[in-house]
């Protein structure tokens, strides 16, 4: 009996370890060191949060080509849209990473934290001193160093349903109460005439889904005077309980709960799902990125809809989000000449350019990041010059901080709260929020 | 000539391929959680020893306690509500009529339904404005309109119906299935003895169903703690956290937030709960099986 069970214990225990030191072997390549070395002609594999099979993947699919064509470096674009970061952690958990990745500004905090970035010296990217000073901004994290090339920039601008705002006879709006004005003129007018109270003002992607609200907020948070810290470097202190955040978020709870001029179900809409009402004619304003343009003009065509930008707030002035694309130069790559070969061709005339892909819906450059380049010589749709004018007036990046991802995520809960219960108060939420502020600040080191 | 122990080895020979996979796709990834729930995790800097700090933070943290409440309450509903209703349809559907299987294939359908069409068709059902498909409905009843998903008071409860509407279809076939194995004879002695319809449901049928609510309470209460792609769809925890269930934070702080190691704590606080849970059945049912033999 004592044998018998011996023997099987043994012969399970061989099998484990078997199984163990197969996987042994498997786990342990880590890929090359990123600070120098490798192949200098190894082929890159290169991300970009663009959907699979839209026009805007093969632009990326292009400029890869031409890459190749101009190098002799073989490059492979890969399209991933939902759930970017997840596969992106995915692909570090297996210290597989691509050797670069054209994503938001906004990831940088989250990227540098992690490891999976490589600092970028200016002065080793060729043509990095001509790029629009304000574009490095981007890729600047809160130790004062680079980890990224600068791409495309873009901002937001409103969306107005330009045929409801000429039916129901009322002037483009020249500030907030105006704006305001607009969207209960959308929501109790019957703008599409049909009948129905049907229609709404404001689109907004009220879900707290990769801080979607937050994303929304901030223009309205700066342009009405308020912040999300004061100080600088490591003496941050959160100032989004501050006077200016206070009416910002007063506004916005209002057009929830008061005017019920937001668009039902805008708590659990995120982007994907608020696109189509704007273009199935449920809401009539959305601050929203230049990228929809093609879309909407082929849902509600040209003409329907107009661009304005968002109006000075009681700020006195408007200060509008301001984010983009970087190419980040990932670690443990095998070829980090050629990441750096691929950033420069990006941020070149060629690349710019063929990035901008004129005025079809494949463009991947929104507005060019290297001043060479004429937005006006390559567009002829002239909307797009109230994105750029947005930009270089009032275009404003999200605050330096370590990791700005928590600090996004946090704001977006407690505005998602806010507006979700209309029995709330601003000023207690936003207070707590400044706590929640103070807590994350210090964790990263940044402040009190 | 035999080589001693080779008959003993034999079957383990077999198991390997299959041991090989679990080790490489159940147990090394289990034990790499463990690994990361104690520390702060950083792929490509090393990762941080914190100890249990990540623990700490997880059974004080706020938003998981509520979200530990809503999975509870979830899995109570949907587990409550699920077998209820799949007792009811096995109760209306069962027989061998050609036509009932038409209508049970059509009542299994939301089961057998991808999660993301599911999710996307309620979405729309749930319009939280009058002209909203359900809206539409209680108006004409006079109530209303519900704000379902998008009204922290109410976007557990519609969230949950959503749950029970998907769930009950499969619960219905394991009573099915019960309900064929069932004596005919004991209904028609009890229909001799005088019983009623009630009667013989509570004496007959539901003592002869015991194993199959046994299986489905433990099937449903352990899917239920894990639920988690129809939140993340419908509503991704909101409105303000009123439907944030352990997975859905759990996933937020891991690749939203990249609080790996935490996420990790999470995890394993979930895995804790369900064996637990699973034992306790075990138990609990061995207990019964005791009492029933003595």
């Amino acid at each position: 009996m004592h044998r018998r069970a011996a023997s099987t214990t043994l012969a399970a225990s061989l099998a484990a370890l078997l199984a163990l030191t197969t996987l042994t072997a498997c786990g342990g390549d880590s890929g090359a060191d990123a600070s120098g070395g490798g192949d200098d002609k190894a082929p890159l594999e290169i991300w970009v949060r663009k959907p699979p099979g839209s026009p805007t993947e093969k632009t990326h699919k292009d400029l890869a080509a031409a890459f190749t064509k101009a190098t002799g470096i073989e490059a492979k674009v890969t399209a991933l849209f939902d759930d970017f970061e997840t596969k992106l952690q995915q692909a570090a958990a297996q210290k597989k990473l691509p050797d670069l990745i054209v994503n938001d500004t906004a990831q940088l905090g989250t990227l540098v934290k992690q490891g999976l970035v490589r600092e970028v010296r200016k002065s080793e990217i060729q043509g990095g001193e001509q790029l629009i000073p304000s574009s490095w901004e981007a890729a600047e994290a809160a130790d004062g160093k680079y980890y990224g090339v600068p791409f495309s920039a873009q901002t937001f601008a409103l969306f107005v349903r330009k045929d409801w705002r000429e039916k129901l006879g009322i002037a483009p709006p020249a500030d907030w109460d105006q704006l305001d004005a607009l969207a209960a003129a959308f929501t109790t007018g019957d703008p599409d005439a049909n009948g129905k109270a049907d229609t709404y003002g404001y689109v907004i992607p009220g879900t707290t889904k990769r801080g979607y609200l937050d994303w929304y907020f901030s223009s309205f948070l700066w342009s009405a005077g308020g912040d999300y810290f004061t100080g600088t470097g490591k003496d941050l202190k959160p100032a989004v309980d501050g006077p200016g955040a206070l009416l910002a978020a007063r506004r916005l709870k209002d057009q929830f709960c008061a005017a019920k001029s937001v668009v039902p179900g805008a708590v659990t809409t995120e982007t994907t799902q608020a696109h189509p009402l704007f273009e199935s004619g449920k809401g009539g304003i959305y601050l929203t990125g230049p990228y929809n343009m093609a879309r909407f003009d082929k849902a509600l065509g040209k003409d329907a809809y107009e661009i304005l930008p968002l109006p000075a707030g009681p700020g006195g002035k408007s200060s509008v989000l301001a984010e983009g694309e970087n190419t980040y130069l990932m670690a443990g790559s095998g070829n980090p000449k050629g990441q750096v070969k691929y950033a420069e061709f990006l941020i070149g005339a060629e690349g710019q350019t063929a990035g901008m892909a004129g005025d079809t819906a494949g463009n991947v450059v929104r507005l060019p990041v290297n001043p060479s380049v004429k937005l006006s010589a390559v567009r002829q749709d002239t909307r797009w010059q109230v994105f750029d004018k947005v930009y270089r007036e009032s275009g404003r990046y999200s605050p330096v901080v370590k990791d700005w991802t928590p600090f996004r995520q946090a704001s977006a809960e407690a505005l998602n709260g806010m507006v979700a219960d209309c029995g709330s108060h601003p000023e207690a939420v936003l207070g707590k929020l400044a706590g929640a502020f103070s807590t994350e600040l210090e964790k990263q080191g940044a402040g009190s | 000539m035999r080589l001693p122990g080779r008959g003993r080895a034999t079957p383990w020979l077999f198991l390997a391929p299959a041991l090989l996979l679990f080790a490489l796709f159940k147990f090394l990834p289990m034990w790499r959680a463990v690994e990361m729930s104690f520390h702060e995790v950083r792929p490509y800097l090393g990762d941080r020893w914190v100890g249990g700090a990540n623990y700490t933070q997880v059974v004080t943290d706020e938003a998981f306690l509520a979200a530990i409440g809503h999975t509870v309450v979830l899995a109570i509903g949907q587990t409550g509500g699920s077998v209820l209703l799949g007792l009811v349809l096995a109760l209306l559907l069962e027989g061998t009529a050609r036509r009932l299987w038409i209508i049970r294939t059509a009542v299994f359908l939301p089961t057998v339904t991808a999660m993301a069409v599911v999710a996307e068709v309620w979405r729309i059902l749930y319009h939280p404005a009058a002209d909203g498909a359900v809206n539409t409905l209680l108006g004409w009843l006079g109530v209303g309109p519900s704000q379902f998903l998008n009204d922290p008071d109410s976007a557990l409860w519609s969230v949950m119906a959503v749950g029970v509407w998907r769930g009950a279809p499969y619960d219905m076939m394991i009573f099915l299935a019960a309900l064929a194995g069932v004596d005919r004879t004991l209904y028609e002695a009890a229909a001799a003895d005088g019983a009623g319809v009630p009667r013989r449901l509570w004496h007959v049928t539901l003592p002869a169903l015991r194993p199959a609510f046994t299986i489905l309470f433990t099937l449903a209460a352990i899917r239920s703690l894990r639920v988690f792609t129809e939140i993340f769809l419908l509503t991704n925890g909101g409105p303000d956290g009123s439907t944030e269930v352990l997975m859905t934070l759990i996933y937020k702080l891991g690749l939203e937030r990249n609080e790996l190691g935490v996420a990790a704590a999470g995890s394993m606080v979930l895995l804790a709960a369900s064996v637990t849970l699973t034992l306790a059945v075990r138990l609990a049912r061995t207990g019964t099986g005791k009492g029933a033999t003595r």
